[in-house]
């Protein structure tokens, strides 16, 4: 082969990769671009890990905060877990940043992507449990409007809805069902969003003032534009607890429900469970707190819509 | 506060992508690659150099002003590249543009020497495009290599691009 063919080749893969508007790119189906997303989202837990404060005594401190309400046998190792982040702070917050960086990339790299996944489900439980109290669906407060059943548990749910094995038999309706069935899919998805609609109907959060403090309390540290939407949402639900909570909990009950339904209806039920997460993530959670600094994820919000795309009806 | 050491590894990275950047444009350049690869490999060369400096101030190269000279030239060029030959380019000129609002938006070190970012907002959304085309390029990367197997040149531009996303992006979120 002359230099001359060599280089042209090369040249073409140069501008292929990095500059040319037509490169063919390997198949990306709908589960590898939810695999993606969810890269992203642990890409972004990772780079929001080394942040400086996560690096000094505060880190500790917020850890040993979640075993607030949660019963001894869940509160004793959140304390101990505590105790030995503060004491160690920077060695297990890099070994923590870098663990999540790995699996981000891992998910992305096609080669490693069943490691980080399995990965991703360990190490996610264990955040679960040691650093987000099981997401305080335990102590009654948890809430759909603040990031219950917890961010991270839902990482491990769409690891494993997400898993890259494909059952044999019938195209599955949807991507979600690929790897463990239709039926067990819609099941998880059920015991999701019912569980949030629960949430909802809690007595601390269908108080008169619950969700109005609960949003107003997200403004602070906010830029201008979103603490004005944060507190003009407040406002509006302002000793409205009760019917707010029973209308959210109704729209939970639908979208749990909606998975089950024919696929137009299903496809409805979908776009409103979308609609709900960005709300949610918007002016519930406030972006995850990203933007008042001291985040440590993007919270639920993005993960519900990649589960909501995962059962996506992709056959008819 | 984030420990030196670390800071000062992911300045060590940005060298080596500089390094492999300035390798790669004297390999090229008695072959004649042309503008379309010799422009990316002068923005790695330039992005490294000036985030190394911004992680490390020992390693600062030039006066903020020549900085957002410099990626202010560069958007525009890949502005102009991603108007003409359509969105191959879009990670090149969101990387440049992410780099010039860095620079734009970073104002005098406080007593602390921390350094809070102006328009938070736009550094979450530069934040965010980064984290994402790092994942796609990871998994473009991945996948032809699954396919065609030892391609090192265009494998090692890329990898820089993602080396070089990942720490852009730590840096926006280090200074919302």
């Amino acid at each position: 082969m002359s230099e001359t063919a060599v280089v042209s080749g090369r040249t073409a893969w140069r501008d292929r990769l990095g500059t040319r508007a037509q490169a063919a790119n390997p198949a990306v189906d709908l589960r590898r671009a939810l695999q993606l997303g969810l890269a992203g989202c642990w890409l972004l837990d990772a780079i929001l890990q080394y942040q400086a404060f996560m690096f000094g005594k505060a880190f500790g401190r917020m850890l040993g905060a979640m075993s607030v309400g949660n019963p001894g046998v869940i509160a004793r190792p959140i304390g101990w877990n505590a105790t030995l982040v503060a004491h160690h702070a920077v060695l297990l917050n890099t070994i923590f940043a870098t663990l999540q960086l790995l699996i981000g990339l891992g998910i992305a790299c096609r080669p490693a992507v069943r490691v980080a996944l399995a990965a991703s489900i360990a190490w996610a439980l264990g955040v679960w449990w040691f650093g987000e109290g099981l997401g305080m669906v335990l102590t009654g407060s948890a809430s759909p409007v603040n990031g219950a059943p917890g961010a991270v548990i839902l990482y491990a749910l769409l690891a494993v809805l997400l898993w890259p094995r494909d059952r044999s038999g019938a195209p599955a309706p949807f991507p979600a069902a690929r790897a463990i069935g239709a039926p067990a899919a819609r099941a998880l998805w059920l015991v999701l969003w019912l569980s949030l609609a629960y949430f909802a109907l809690l007595p601390g959060n269908r108080a008169p003032q619950a969700l109005h403090d609960s949003i107003a309390s997200m403004a602070s540290g906010e830029p201008h534009w979103l603490a004005g939407l944060d507190r003009a949402a407040a406002s509006l639900v302002a000793n409205h607890g009760l019917s707010a909570s029973i209308v959210l909990a109704v729209a939970l009950a639908v979208i749990a429900a909606g998975v089950y339904l024919p696929r137009p209806a299903a496809m409805a039920a979908l776009v409103l469970g979308i609609a709900v997460a960005v709300v949610i993530w918007v002016v519930g959670e406030a972006l995850g707190a990203i933007l008042a600094g001291g985040a440590t994820d993007p919270n639920s919000g993005p993960l519900l819509i990649l589960l909501a795309l995962a059962y996506w009806p992709t056959t008819r | 506060m984030t420990p030196a050491w670390i800071l000062d590894v992911f300045a060590a990275v940005m060298l080596a992508v500089a390094a492999v950047s300035a390798a790669q444009l004297v390999a090229a350049w008695p072959r004649r690659y042309g503008p379309v690869s010799t422009d990316t490999d002068i923005a790695h060369l330039l992005m490294a150099i000036a985030m190394a400096g911004m992680l490390v101030p020992s390693l600062t190269t030039l006066p903020d002003r020549a900085w957002e000279i410099v990626f202010g030239l560069l958007t525009a060029w890949f502005a102009g590249r991603v108007l003409r030959a359509g969105g191959g380019c879009a990670p090149h000129l969101v990387h440049s543009a992410a780099m010039l609002y860095m620079f734009l938006a970073l104002p005098a070190p406080a007593a602390d020497g921390m350094r809070t970012l102006r328009y938070p907002t736009l550094a979450f959304a530069f934040g965010l495009a980064l984290a994402g085309y790092c994942v796609w390029d990871l998994d473009q990367l991945s996948g032809r290599r699954h396919a065609f197997g030892g391609v090192l040149s265009p494998g090692v531009t890329v990898s820089c691009r993602i080396a070089m996303g990942v720490t852009m992006a730590l840096m926006l979120f280090r200074m919302i």
